[in-house]
């Protein structure tokens, strides 16, 4: 029997809304959705949308339960796997006590998915739960939360079309969330705003540029200081606003004082007309849109990046209104479904702190003891598996081994412990597991997501799983049930949860799977009740404690590595428009990885000409920790003195480094020095 | 007057979802997007013209106009004689190397049958391609042309302006 399912893009964090036309369980096609307008994509799809089920049915599929004996993996039934990861963990929380576990939640995974995850942790007793949005929007997550209170994108879409001016900083939508970029973007353009990027490439989102402004990377926080400087100085910003809904003006004028254009200049290579033009154009052209991502967040000088923009955007007034719109659009569709049921480790459902009286609160209402002592982060998780002190973890759809920086101490780690990992691919931490366990991929499931732009929406089961596959609630409710725990777990379904969320978390208590399901559309969080739901944030205040922005004094700090005489060329990083992240999914897709095959170097003409390197040429790109061959694109898109690369072939292995931002912890992925060397075949 | 896809070069940004959403409904794309040093970025399929040089020379009929005007494809009657590429003046039909015949752009007569735009446009993030009449499309533009020059009067009772 054909049928018409709606689901969520699994991609990025726009959260398009398609079909799937399903024969029996059986995907045959997509079909774009154009019968609710009021989604963030109103039909239209980006080709990772348009291909997006192209993984779920490759052969690589984990299909059945696997337990590893004497360095092999065997098939099992589920209750021989699960009876032995309940026996394994009973056993260590015997001898090491509760701390002794630690369970990993996805973004890949859904709302009630991660809920489940984290109440388990807890009701074992450990506070060791964590996700990996740790490594992804952690500088504008500290920067936005000092200076407004709280990391949220602030505006419906909508809001970027109605704007006059657009900023896009480190950030390349035309290619990394094309949908956003053709819907409001470029509509935002046609109604005559003028758009400001500031990108060491010319991406295709500077081919729509008025202004470009080409630092070198990492040394964009030059530039956005000699901004506010010149701001200031000249008396552009909103008086009114800043007066009336600012603190530490004072403050923040003296500590940008010598960072002039010109200073500016000499460290990032942008010549100061220019950047006077662009914070002119920001400070007077009229409501603005302000977007930034990784090219902010993955420096070790990161958060003073992103801590100079929040303040540029509260100087200049463009927050707390309507008709502008500020935020970070990260990577994955479900961030906020691992971070708003609190899978960290110092927070429970909400997300609100893990202290006493909450403790208490969720004690009372999951009926048993919510541990007291915080947990571990992401990156201590490991360093205590590998001291020892970590014994067993459980991780679901996460690959900590490829993921995190300082790949050979993750090892290490997972080599100790005893790993469970459900996903639904091999992937380089599923070869440290004892057990495998299969899940369902995201259209094989029904569940919610909440995506960036903080709309909470219902995803349906549209293919039957391959072989054995389970959604990963359920995988976690068996689980819960063979540790002796399972009359806290009593869900027959994902609405059984979410409606234990919506009892656990105030801001989620209108998302009610009855309104989910008959209204597609879904609706903005915080919904506290049925009929309410909050497009628009800061309209009155702020959530600080003044209620007022927080101006922070910022300051230059240098990027985590610059070039010198050995190594001469700064090397950065960039994302495709036919592939995500490291590619687990995308890169088995026969559509896209047919059109986006291989990695590549761009090159300017000159740096390329000094080298002898032509184009298609086979080039050897070598950092202070490693190297690697990959074809030249000799190109003019990329400024003189800096080389860069597609960052989905792993090339993080190059760009890890120990310089990590001392606010968010990130390390400095997107800026190091290289050379180049023409590669000459024998 | 019939239907066709009109394609606005400015608006695209090379994503190939176009490509990908007519693979993914005929097998192989029949729409290419063409990128350039430069960022330009033409993403190119059959125009179905008006005097379609491929349907004139066709010798069994194979080509022919459906009731929508789309240049569309009978694969029963085709013999393979590759004429049709020859004569098109974009080289738009290719030969199906397995079924030794012609595989073209049919503006997805199924999908309009059942009242759907074309794949390539239902996906276009950009609406870089337009599905409609000529006319249609040309008031489209005239309408937002009447109402920036609208726009730009208001202003100019203000400050100068200039009309380029
Ligand atoms: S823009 Fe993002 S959510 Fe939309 S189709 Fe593309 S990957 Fe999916
Ligand atoms: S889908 Fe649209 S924007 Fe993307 S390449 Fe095709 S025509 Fe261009
Ligand atoms: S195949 Fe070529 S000649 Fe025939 S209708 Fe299309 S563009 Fe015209």
């Amino acid at each position: 029997m054909e049928e018409l399912v709606p689901v969520v893009c699994p991609w990025c964090s726009v959260g398009c809304r398609l079909y799937i036309v399903s024969v029996n369980g059986h995907p045959r096609k997509i079909e774009w959705d154009y019968d609710h307008p009021n989604t963030p994509n109103r039909g239209k799809l980006c080709p990772k949308g348009v291909a997006s089920y192209q993984f779920t049915i490759s052969p690589d599929r984990l299909k059945k339960p696997l337990i590893k004996r004497n360095g092999k993996f065997e098939e099992v039934s589920w209750e021989e796997a699960i009876r032995y990861v309940a026996q394994k963990f009973k056993e260590i929380i015997e001898e090491n006590g509760p701390e002794a576990l630690a369970f990993l939640g996805s973004e890949r995974c859904s709302l009630e998915d991660n809920y489940v995850l984290q109440k388990l942790a807890r009701a074992l007793g450990t506070n060791n739960v964590e996700f990996a949005g740790r490594l992804c929007q952690s500088s504008n997550f500290v920067a936005r939360s000092k200076v407004f209170g709280s990391p949220a994108q602030t505006n419906p879409f909508d809001d970027i079309v109605k704007s006059k001016v657009i900023l896009v900083w480190g950030y390349n939508p035309a290619e990394t969330n094309p949908v956003l970029f053709g819907q409001y973007f470029e509509k935002a353009l046609d109604n005559g705003a003028k758009m400001i990027v500031v990108d060491p490439i010319k991406t295709k989102t500077a081919k729509f540029a008025d202004i470009h402004l080409q630092p070198y990377p990492g040394t964009d926080l030059a530039v956005a200081l000699a901004m506010l400087n010149h701001i200031i100085k000249n008396e552009l910003y909103d008086k009114k606003f800043v007066e009336e809904r600012t603190d530490n003006f004072e403050e923040l004028a003296k500590s940008v004082e010598e960072y002039t254009p010109e200073w500016a200049e000499k460290v990032s290579g942008v010549p100061a007309e220019m950047i006077k033009r662009a914070a002119e154009l920001l400070a007077t052209g009229g409501n603005a849109t302000i977007v930034l991502n990784e090219g902010v967040n993955q420096h070790a000088n990161g958060t003073m990046t992103a801590l100079a923009i929040a303040n540029l955007i509260a100087i200049t007034g463009n927050i707390g209104k309507e008709g502008v719109f500020s935020g970070v659009i990260p990577g994955a569709h479900c961030g906020l479904c691992a971070a708003v049921p609190g899978v960290n480790c110092a927070q429970l459902p909400g997300p609100v702190p893990l202290n006493e009286e909450n403790a208490k609160k969720f004690s009372e209402l999951w009926g048993f003891e919510v541990p007291r002592e915080p947990g571990l982060h992401y990156q201590a998780i490991f360093k205590a598996m590998a001291e020892g002190k970590v014994k067993g973890i459980f991780i679901m759809g996460q690959n900590p081994a490829r993921s995190l920086a300082n790949s050979s101490l993750i090892e290490e780690a997972l080599e100790k412990a005893f790993v469970v990992v459900s996903d639904i691919f091999p992937t380089e931490t599923t070869k440290f597991a004892d057990v495998i366990l299969p899940a369902a991929s995201w259209y094989e499931k029904t569940g919610t997501v909440i995506t960036q732009n903080r709309r909470v929406m219902r995803s349906f089961r549209a293919i039957k799983p391959p072989g054995e596959a389970k959604p990963d609630w359920e995988i976690l409710v068996m689980l819960a049930r063979e540790l002796g725990v399972g009359e806290y777990f009593n869900y027959s379904s994902v609405d059984d949860i979410l409606r234990e969320i919506n009892r656990a978390i105030p801001a989620l208590k209108g998302a009610t799977p009855e309104r989910l399901n008959s209204n597609l559309e879904g609706c903005f969080y915080p919904c506290p009740d049925e009929e309410s739901e909050t497009p628009r944030l800061f309209l009155k205040g702020f959530p600080t404690k003044t209620g007022r922005a927080q101006l922070t004094p910022v300051k230059w700090v240098q990027p985590g590595e610059v070039p010198d005489e050995e190594y001469p060329l700064w090397l950065t990083n960039f994302r495709q428009v036919g592939h995500f992240h490291t590619g687990t999914m995308s890169m088995r897709s026969k559509s896209l990885i047919k059109r986006w095959p291989e990695s590549f170097l761009m090159i300017n003409p000159e740096d390329a000409k000094a080298l002898g390197i032509r184009d298609g040429d086979r080039v050897r790109v070598e950092t202070r920790r490693g190297s690697l061959v990959v074809r030249a694109m000799v190109t003019d898109r990329i400024r003189k003195g800096v080389v860069a690369m597609p960052w989905h072939w792993g090339v993080n292995f190059l760009t890890k480094d120990d310089a990590i931002d001392e606010f968010s912890k990130m390390p400095e992925l997107k800026a190091v020095a290289c050379r180049v060397t023409k590669e000459v075949v024998e | 007057m019939s239907k066709k896809i009109f394609i606005d070069f400015k608006r695209c940004i090379g994503c190939r979802a176009c490509e990908v959403a007519c693979e993914m409904e005929h097998g192989e794309a029949r729409i290419r997007v063409f990128e350039f040093p430069d960022l330009t970025t033409i993403p190119f399929n059959c125009r179905h013209c008006e005097k379609a040089p491929c349907l004139e020379v066709c010798p069994t009929g194979a080509l022919y106009r459906d009731q929508d005007g789309a240049v569309a494809f009978d694969p029963l009657k085709c013999i393979g004689c590759l004429m049709c590429a020859v004569a098109c003046p974009f080289g738009v039909p290719k030969i199906d190397e397995v079924n030794k015949i012609m595989d073209k752009c049919d503006l997805c007569s199924e999908r309009r049958a059942e009242g759907k735009l074309p794949a390539c446009v239902s996906s276009c993030p950009t609406e870089a391609l337009k599905f409609g009449e000529i006319n249609e499309v040309l008031w489209d533009r005239e309408g937002s042309f009447v109402s920036r020059l609208k726009e730009a009067r208001e202003r100019g009772e203000k400050e100068p302006i200039y009309l380029l």
